[in-house]
């Protein structure tokens, strides 16, 4: 009886070790440099948030979001949802918003368990008063694959991605 | 009516824009505090703008890994975006040492607000085209403006003369007008060219520059320091600057200078492709700059003053068109009816008042009177006798409803004989007085069943007295007994004051006596203002002139009137007694503090507020003083102030004239003539010349110092009145 308590605690207490040292460890991070690049639409410059979706298809958290006025963010309707409803902090991961024709470079890192494990990188883009494109290019997470160029639905012409130097 | 057209049209579209202009204004106010507070952050390094491309790619790529793009904004900041520590950061730099100067400015939260609500009113694409069409219209406001001023300053030649001031709010509305009239047309049109370009009205034409990916060369090899375009362009003509995506040969660099953008091959140099920017896109930038002041410190000054200029425009506008007086005519007889009938030629409604009580009392001294404007002349069946009282507008031009007058005469000839008389409204502050006054009267004399019962009588500056006199003169010619009642003086005057009798100066045979008050409770007038005395219950009142000799005793001067009610009544005021009067500021008749010489006319009693004015100039400045009186007898009752003033150097020189002491007459008038070398002097060396005593004097002494202007000085009278340099107060 003794013995089983001993051990229950010591595993519990080994256990409670492992997780406290594992968020000491960092996780290992792997970063890409991705163009977006817009097509010759007409109207306001386009919103645009670059998500990390799950093998579920849900989202994981928020990797980037193009435009800096918060006025216009509900637009984007289905990580708005996803967004506000966690409380994410958007800003230190927030830049401006880029016009028709133009491109956009950014960074992105990504946890190195989550390469070649069914993730997802999602854009989705809306432009003032027209049109929302819940998905309007996404690009899966495989290190094989991820140099291809994807081509976007709505306001994006095409995505590139590269591993950073 | 072609003034009505602007005056309304300016009146109409700024009830309809007001608001938002309001709104855009005073947010536009604050939005001019942004480019100056961005301007003045420490991010400017000196000389950076003379570097060359070359030189800043190889200073900054030595200080960081992976650089993603350089932009140079309008302040002149240089930043970077890079990739640090895998992650993307953007900010400014110095281009020698790459160092880091600062985060990238971010819009405060107020300016974020004050934009919200200069675009769109938070009502997006509503509010945007609200805001544009508020923009449309202050561009017709400020036409329509430029059209109201020109004609009011008699032409686009005098635009900038100076303005006759009638009052706060129209003065200030005109002289402010005129000073944000640059700074507003250009936020106006920039403004509604920006919201063009929001709603593509105005295409927003992009560069799409095309390359060629099958001639993409992969040698020779050359260092980037060596492209000739980042050797040969220096950073002040940058605006961003895109690296390479890749290595691969396909990705290349991507340069946008203030007029062209590039496409460079990363490895050779080449030019892969290049296009100046359309000109839209350049007109664009330029409205942009223009409309927000952004780099520039004195633009946005500018622009901040000239937007701080709409509310106050707003608020006098709405003032100077509420205070117009609005009268409607009425009539008991039409116009068959009527024997007089009384004509009114007015362009803001002030004359058409004096018409109106005129037209009173010839009604309730029974007689049928129809009033109308003069554009209605037509048939008048009964008319025996015609007045016409019109104001002139602009340079010499009829004014709003006489603008058919002449034609009119010409079209309708009358049936039956008719007397008439034409009395003019002006301003000698304007050049052409009462011109068409006169022009009316010359029409109305050629017709060949008319009489004329008198020359035009000429009304200065909407003096009741003048036009009472007219009354008078008229209604003696035509036998009836007219008294007007004089307009109730709305503003400018002090509560009454009680003032005691401590001396009193005669010459009987003259009948003018002098007044010496003192101040017993507060009201300390300055020599020039008016005494308002009111001599009983339900009396006219009577204004005298104020000379203040000093602190607590003031003189009046007088010229008794056999039946004159207020002359009696002081008359009688024995020593000691009191009496209550109130003190009226009368701004335009204060002794000049700016002149160093100044010249006094003064016919009779009219010497009165100068004994003042004399007596505190403690300064001694040149004075010139001219008198003119029947004859050296009445000259007994100012004689110690004169002399005493001449002995104490207060008074330069002391010249008279004397009607009657000699058989033929001097004049005032005459006086100047005979010294017309000081005159001019005093005149061309911003000196001042004042005048008091009566209207007929006044005349006389206007038309002789019109002519030396004329003569001497090549400029209109006009111009030294409005310039404050010749000061009247005549009765």
């Amino acid at each position: 009886m003794k013995n089983s308590i001993i051990k229950t605690v010591g595993a519990l207490g080994l256990a409670c070790a492992l997780f406290i040292l594992s968020s000491f460890v960092k996780e290992p991070e792997v970063s890409y440099k991705c163009m977006i690049q817009m097509t010759n639409y007409t109207g306001e410059k386009a919103y645009v948030v670059v998500s990390l979706i799950n093998p579920d298809g849900t989202y994981e958290k928020t990797l980037y979001v193009q435009g800096d006025d918060k006025e216009w963010f509900p637009d984007l309707k289905n990580w708005w949802e996803f967004s506000d409803g966690t409380k994410e902090n958007v800003d230190a991961i927030s830049g401006a918003t880029i016009g028709n024709g133009e491109r956009n470079i950014i960074s992105l890192g990504f946890n190195a368990a989550h390469i070649d494990a069914g993730y997802k990188v999602r854009f989705e883009s809306a432009v003032e008063n027209q049109e929302y494109y819940a998905v309007d290019a996404e690009i899966p997470l495989n290190s094989a694959t991820i140099k291809e160029k994807v081509d976007g639905k709505g306001y994006i012409r095409y995505i590139r991605m590269v591993p950073n130097r | 009516m072609i003034v009505s057209v602007w005056r309304y049209s300016h009146l109409l579209f700024a009830i309809i824009s007001s608001i938002f202009l309001l709104i855009a204004s005073i947010t536009g106010v604050i939005l001019a505090v942004e480019p100056i507070s961005n301007k003045i952050e420490p991010y400017s390094v000196s000389g950076a703008d003379e570097l060359s491309l070359a030189e800043t790619l190889e200073n900054l790529n030595a200080k960081y890994e992976e650089i993603l793009a350089i932009s140079r904004d309008r302040n002149g900041f240089i930043s970077v975006t890079a990739i640090v520590d895998g992650k993307n950061e953007a900010f400014y730099i110095d281009p020698f040492t790459g160092e880091k100067l600062g985060a990238l400015l971010q819009k405060k939260p107020l300016f974020q607000f004050a934009t919200n609500l200069h675009r769109s009113l938070f009502l997006k694409s509503t509010g945007r085209f609200l805001i544009g069409l508020a923009s449309f219209l202050l561009v017709l406001i400020i036409i329509s403006g430029i059209v109201l001023i020109a004609k009011r300053q008699g032409g686009f030649k005098q635009f900038f003369a100076p303005v006759v001031r009638e009052n706060f709010s129209q003065y200030n509305h005109v002289v402010y007008a005129r000073f944000s009239l640059i700074p507003l047309l250009v936020l106006a049109i920039t403004g509604v060219y920006l919201s063009l370009l929001r709603f593509d009205v105005i295409p927003d034409t992009q560069v799409a520059l095309q390359v060629d990916f099958d001639s993409i060369q992969e040698e020779p090899f050359k260092e980037y320091t060596e492209f000739d375009l980042f050797k040969t362009t220096p950073l002040s003509e940058l605006r961003e600057l895109e690296y390479p995506f890749s290595e691969f040969v396909e990705d290349y660099y991507i340069i946008r200078l203030k007029n062209k953008e590039v496409y460079l091959n990363q490895v050779t140099g080449d030019v892969l492709a290049e296009e100046k920017y359309p000109t839209v896109q350049v007109m664009s930038s330029w409205a942009t700059v223009l409309h927000t002041g952004e780099g520039s410190i004195l633009w946005s000054i500018v622009l901040g003053l000239g937007s701080l200029a709409i509310p106050f425009l707003t608020v006098t506008g709405f003032i100077v068109y509420f205070k117009r007086p609005k009268t409607k005519i009425k009539n008991t007889y039409n116009k068959n009816e009527g024997t007089y009938i009384v004509l009114v030629g007015t362009e803001r409604g002030t004359t058409l008042q004096f018409a109106q009580e005129f037209h009173k009392q010839l009604l309730s001294a029974g007689k049928k009177s129809h009033l109308a404007l003069m554009n209605q002349y037509t048939h008048f069946k009964k008319m025996e006798h015609l007045i016409v009282i019109t104001a002139t507008y602009g340079q010499g031009e009829a004014p709003a409803s006489a603008e058919k007058f002449v034609q009119l005469v010409k079209k309708h000839p009358q049936k039956q004989a008719f007397d008439f008389c034409v009395v003019g409204f002006g301003s000698t502050a304007y050049p052409n007085f009462c011109q068409f006054a006169y022009e009316a009267y010359e029409v109305l004399g050629n017709l060949e069943n008319s009489a004329a019962l008198q020359d035009v009588f000429t009304v200065n500056d909407q003096s009741f007295e003048a036009f009472n006199n007219w009354s008078d003169a008229w209604s003696r010619k035509v036998g009836l007994n007219i008294l007007l009642e004089k307009p109730k003086l709305a503003a400018n005057s002090l509560p009454p004051s009680t003032f005691e009798v401590i001396n009193k100066a005669e010459i009987p045979e003259d009948d003018t006596f002098l007044l010496s008050l003192k101040n017993l409770n507060g009201s300390i007038p300055i020599s020039g203002d008016l005494l308002s005395v009111i001599p009983e219950e339900g009396a006219r009142e009577r204004l005298y002139s104020i000379g203040k000799l000093n602190a607590e005793t003031l003189l009046i001067s007088i010229r008794r009137h056999e039946q004159g009610l207020c002359s009696n009544y002081l008359h009688q005021l024995g020593q000691n007694e009191k009496l209550t009067a109130t003190v009226v500021d009368n701004r335009n008749f204060h002794f000049p503090k700016n002149a160093k010489k100044t010249i006094f006319i003064a016919t009779g009693t009219g010497i009165g507020p100068f004994l003042g004015m004399i007596e505190e100039n403690s300064h001694k400045k040149e004075i010139h003083m001219y008198w003119g009186a029947r004859t050296t007898n009445s000259f007994n009752l100012y004689k110690n102030y004169i002399d005493k003033a001449l002995q104490d150097g207060k008074l330069t020189n002391f010249k008279t004239a004397y009607s009657r002491n000699q058989p033929e007459k001097i004049y005032v008038q005459h006086l100047i003539k005979q010294d017309k070398e000081l005159f001019v002097e005093v005149l061309k060396k911003k000196g001042c010349i004042m005048i008091c005593g009566s209207i007929a004097m006044q005349k006389e002494v206007l038309q002789e110092l019109q002519q030396l202007c004329n003569e001497h000085l090549g400029k209109d009278l006009s111009h030294y009145q409005n310039r404050k340099q010749i000061k009247m107060d005549c009765y």
